[in-house]
């Protein structure tokens, strides 16, 4: 557990036998003293201003899965579409309103997902699930913030060694003879699946398509169902000082 | 004693409304692999940086896609960033990366990104 | 809802994975005839090249995210918008040059922090004198004076 400032032992700061202070008002981690010391420090500096931040924020903030559920949606009504998202991506993006260069802030892309997005193509033979076995590189700016789990080393570690345990873990299962494609996702290149469409879902609008194509969907360890459209339930663990505008 | 002077600009001048890696096209020359071809991952040595894992070194693969040009990682994460390479996409079969890999699934396959350096003809 | 037994019991099915014997071989500080071709490729591995390791399964689980944590990422990328590093360089930083024990010890964005904090005084933008400062600053904004 971090420690928390205001719980000083009376007998470190002061006379033995000293009472302890009151209980604080507003505790406060080691990281959240440096993050703060950061953030002024690099202001002071001149090395980006608050504006910037908050900019960056919003961003990051504006951020989620419905872009990339509907970039599957409109594959799977449109065939001419399905080849435009599979050879570029990027260009696929724009499409839904992703502009991997100019939207974020930069307009050079954001720093870290860079401009290289591939759709990979599930078919009933081939199933694709993403990982990034050196960090935690994510298609931010199509499908949002990425999972805590997708983060842990025992995600990292595993899911390209042992597939179909992890998948197992998640409810998914694939018949023996599909190829399993872990494509891990190492250098500039970011992933997002497009799944296979399921049955009964005929004459389905792109809305409700794109609504049973969750993140889960997207990273390959679900597959869509009609009726299904949330990830897969796990337990969420609760942050202390958690986000100001309600999000999680 | 002068302090050493960083140039913040380079990047923003190089990408901006161009993109990254796509600020880097033509930079690389000819590409030296192309899709099909069967490469072998080299076991450099990696000490400091690398994002070649170290669970492909040695093993046989398949091009699937020559992707883009960038300076290598192991350079880019020191800023250095004047000799770009071409990135291939390569494609191995689970069976030859692990040997203990269940014979039950005979075709699942890993796929992953590697720069120019770490191939070579197999 | 789960019964104090139970709890107990799965607190111990995870203490009693931690006992292990051992043998543990000085090894601090070795000569170098005592370090083979294999130890030295393990003493000098990035920390983040952990593909194909052994782990157990986990209870896979979704995070709410700290204010902390956001601010940090944007912190993080406005460095690199701004010129300061470049996403590469925060990796090498952040995911390699920490080394071994805080890779593993410190949480995620616990990294992506100690990082940023790292690249200013690295490139003299700030000396290390004027973080700590900065640091002993802001602590004293949370402490409350004590009661005499």
């Amino acid at each position: 557990m971090a420690k928390v400032l205001g719980e000083k032992k009376g007998a470190a700061h002061g006379h033995e036998g000293e009472h302890p202070p009151a209980p604080m008002v507003d505790e406060v981690s080691d990281f959240e003293v440096l993050e703060m010391a950061v953030r002024e420090l690099a202001i002071e500096k001149g090395l980006f201003t608050a504006e910037d931040h908050r900019r960056w924020t919003e961003y990051v903030h504006s951020l989620g899965p419905l872009p990339a559920a509907r970039l599957v949606a409109k594959a799977w009504l449109d065939p001419e579409f399905k080849k435009l998202a599979v050879n570029d991506g990027v260009k696929a993006s724009l499409k839904v309103g992703v502009d991997w260069i100019k939207s974020p802030p930069t307009q050079f892309g954001t720093p870290s997902d860079y401009c290289n997005l591939r759709v990979l193509e599930d078919t009933p033979k081939l199933k694709h699930v993403v990982v990034c076995t050196l960090c935690s590189c994510y298609p931010r700016p199509i499908l949002g913030q990425s999972p805590e789990w997708y983060r842990t080393p025992a995600y990292r570690r595993r899911l390209v060694r042992w597939p179909r345990q992890v998948l197992s873990e998640f409810g998914l299962q694939l018949p023996p003879d599909v190829e399993i494609r872990v494509a891990d996702s190492n250098q500039k290149t970011r992933y997002m699946v497009l799944p296979v469409r399921p049955a009964g879902t005929e004459g389905w609008t792109e809305e409700q398509l794109a609504e049973i194509v969750t993140r889960d969907c997207m990273i390959g360890v679900a597959v869509p169902k009609p009726g299904v459209t949330s990830n897969v339930k796990m337990p969420v663990h609760r942050a202390v000082h958690p986000l100001q505008h309600g999000h999680s | 004693m002068s302090k050493v002077h960083h140039d913040r600009t380079h990047h923003a001048k190089k990408a901006t409304g161009i993109g990254d890696p796509q600020c880097f096209k033509g930079e690389a020359g000819k590409p030296k692999f192309k899709a099909g071809d069967s490469v072998r991952i080299r076991d450099l040595p990696d000490f400091f940086y690398t994002r070649c894992q170290t669970y492909t070194r040695g093993v046989v693969g398949t091009v699937t896609l020559a992707v883009y040009e960038s300076p290598a990682a192991e350079d880019e994460a020191w800023d250095n960033t004047d000799k770009p390479e071409w990135f291939y996409s390569v494609k191995f079969r689970q069976k030859d990366l692990w040997p203990d890999y269940p014979s039950a699934y005979p075709n699942d396959t890993v796929e992953t990104e590697f720069s120019e350096r770490w191939l070579e003809k197999a | 809802m789960k019964s104090p037994t139970r709890s107990e019991v799965m607190r111990h099915l995870d203490l009693v994975g931690q006992l292990q014997p051992a043998y543990h071989q000085p090894a601090q500080a070795p000569y170098p005839d005592d370090i083979d071709h294999e130890h030295f490729r393990a003493l000098l591995r990035s920390p983040h090249d952990i593909g194909g390791e052994a782990d157990i399964s986990i209870r896979w689980e979704e995070k709410q995210e700290e204010q902390w944590e956001a601010n940090t990422f944007a912190t993080c990328e406005c460095l690199a918008w701004r010129g300061v590093w470049s996403a590469e360089e925060r990796r090498r930083r952040q995911n390699s040059d920490v080394g071994q024990t805080q890779y593993l010890g410190l949480p995620y964005y616990g990294r992506w922090l100690l990082s940023a904090a790292r690249i200013l005084v690295d490139k003299q933008y700030v000396t290390l004198t004027e973080l700590i400062n900065k640091v002993d600053e802001v602590r004293k904004r949370y402490e409350q004076s004590p009661s005499r």
